[in-house]
């Protein structure tokens, strides 16, 4: 479905991304895990075409997205959830929802309702503070609505950078399942990672990035029991 | 007595299109996001609008204020396209030195086309007294003050009830939050850019009708007004710089009761001035934060 190939990325003389290929299949979730600084984010914002590439190619769908500005890729059904949530502040729970469905201008008025209330739904949450700012919620509660804003575009994949970022590890177990739930409502999930043990549990394939250069991929599974990644990333 | 009385009625008055000015400064600051100095010729291509829509429609005031509205949106787009468009990314100062070379080009083109004399405004709405008690209000002050009104009431529907007004507000929050959501930033920004120099140009048209006189570089004192009463909100406080505008009205109108009108334009700067001593940051509260 999502497809990278020999993408390399510079700020200026920094190198962020060499070469990095990998792919994402209907239906899936993919991981990407790597410290910090591997380029974990610069990758998302790349497909996202907010960060200028080197070079690589893009595909999505079959389509060559290399090029697309992001209010394209919206429409087509790419959804990016923003490492550090960037939920709008000043912008109630229920605005921040429907700003997410902006992009999507097939989304007709009823669709959209719907949208919403099915959110309500996943996240039980977001409705007892539906009028409340986005900037007053918790942490916890604004990766929630990142999540919920971003699938209110109705996305074929949605990105997650870091879902877990800074929240306790209950919520975390929160976020994981939630996460298992949109794939199984037929969601693509590519999801960004530190937390490796947790994102390789739930993950189909992952691949670990490291200054940039993808160095390992395998099944979830097969990466949890890596002894590399084990040392590296899993503490043990 | 009575005279100070009404020259708080004219400061009132005159305070609403410096609100006017100022609310179209803070949409533009707001969702664009830059500081721009453009704003004064913006309000003189708006009342120049009207001043050729009166001479060849007649007596039309709502005819008069769609004009000024169009042409300062059409100003708008062309400040969007050379001042913002291409400078996003690039350092804020850029943006901004930028305005001020288009704010000096479209001050010497409206000098070529509109000539460097006074004109008199047609006189559109006849001029009648209404008094109450001591209190006296002329039809033209009437509709100064509900012309604002309305506008600021159509803007707060659109910000606050439309989707547009969410994308807009979002694109002013957190561009590169509102281009992942799908929203197309730029063309956003220059919709806002646009509302603003539309609502300016319709204060150059009451100003104007106000003063009944018509001037090609009328701008640089009337742009300092609305810079000024915009700082009272921190530049993008749609509601503060509504209040700031009514104030330096009545600062202004009874400064000149106690002085000499010559020296209106000093009490802008004696306000800015004081605003920015203690209070630089502006008044509003960054909303939505957590304590
Ligand atoms: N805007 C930027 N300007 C310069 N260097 C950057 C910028 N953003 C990220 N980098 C650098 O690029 C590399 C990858 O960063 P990033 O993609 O944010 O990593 P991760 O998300 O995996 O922590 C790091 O070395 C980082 O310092
Ligand atoms: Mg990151």
């Amino acid at each position: 479905m999502l497809k990278v190939e020999n993408l390399t990325v510079n700020y200026g003389y920094i190198n962020a991304l060499n070469n990095v290929n990998f792919e994402v299949n209907k239906g899936e979730i993919i991981t990407l895990i790597g410290g910090n600084g591997a380029g974990k984010t610069t990758t998302l914002m790349s497909i996202s075409n907010l960060v200028a590439k080197e070079s690589g190619r893009l595909t999505f769908k079959g389509a060559d997205i290399t090029n697309l500005p992001p209010h394209k890729l919206v429409k087509m059904g790419l959804s990016h959830v923003p490492e550090g949530r960037k939920i709008f502040p000043a912008l109630t729970v229920y605005e921040n929802l429907i700003a997410g469905s902006l992009g999507n201008t097939d989304l007709k008025k009823p669709q959209i309702n719907e949208l919403v209330q099915k959110m309500y739904q996943l996240f039980p949450r977001l409705k007892e503070r539906c009028d409340q700012g986005g900037g007053t919620l918790s942490g916890g509660e604004q990766q929630m609505l990142a999540i919920a804003r971003g699938l209110m575009m109705d996305p074929d994949i949605i990105m997650l950078d870091e879902p877990s970022l800074g929240l306790a590890p209950i919520i975390v177990e929160e976020i994981f399942e939630l996460i298992l739930k949109i794939r199984d409502e037929g969601k693509t999930v590519l999801l960004i990672e530190q937390n490796a043990s947790m994102a390789l549990s739930i993950a189909d394939r992952g691949y670990v990035l490291e200054t940039g250069r993808v160095v390992l991929e395998g099944t979830g599974k097969e990466l949890l029991n890596n002894s590399d990644v084990q040392k590296a990333y899993l503490g043990d | 007595m009575e005279y100070i009385i009404n020259q708080f009625v004219n400061g009132i008055c005159q305070g609403f299109i410096y609100a006017l000015m100022a609310v179209g400064y803070s949409v533009i600051v707001g969702v664009v996001g830059f500081v721009t100095f453009t704003h004064g010729e913006v309000i003189v291509f708006g009342a120049f609008a009207s001043f050729y829509i009166f001479l060849l429609c007649g007596n039309n005031l709502l005819l008069g204020v769609i004009g000024s509205f169009a042409a300062s949106w059409l100003i708008g787009i062309f400040v969007y396209k050379i001042c913002y468009e291409r400078f996003f990314h690039a350092p804020r100062h850029i943006a901004l030195i930028c305005t001020i070379g288009v704010s000096m080009l479209l001050k010497n083109i409206a000098q070529i086309i509109f000539g460097p004399n006074k004109k008199p405004m047609l006189n559109i709405i006849k001029n009648k007294i209404y008094s109450f008690g001591i209190v006296e209000i002329s039809k033209v002050q009437i509709v100064i003050i509900l012309t604002v009104i309305i506008l600021s009431a159509l803007l707060f529907i659109i910000f606050m009830k439309t989707r547009w007004g969410i994308s807009l507000r979002a694109v002013s929050q957190d561009k590169t939050a509102a281009a992942m959501m799908g929203i197309n930033v730029k063309q956003t920004a220059m919709i806002g850019n646009c509302m603003g120099s539309g609502l300016a140009g319709v204060a150059g048209l009451l100003i104007a009708i106000n003063y009944q006189t018509v001037y090609a570089t009328m701008g640089s004192n009337l742009s300092i007004k609305a810079f000024a009463a915009a700082v009272l909100g921190g530049l993008t406080s749609v509601p503060l710089a509504a209040l700031g505008g009514i104030l330096i009205g009545i600062i202004e109108n009874m400064g000149i009761t106690f002085t000499s009108a010559s020296l209106r334009d000093i009490f802008t700067f004696v306000f800015l001035i004081i605003i920015l001593i203690f209070k630089p940051q502006g008044f509003s509260k960054k909303k939505g934060v957590r304590p």
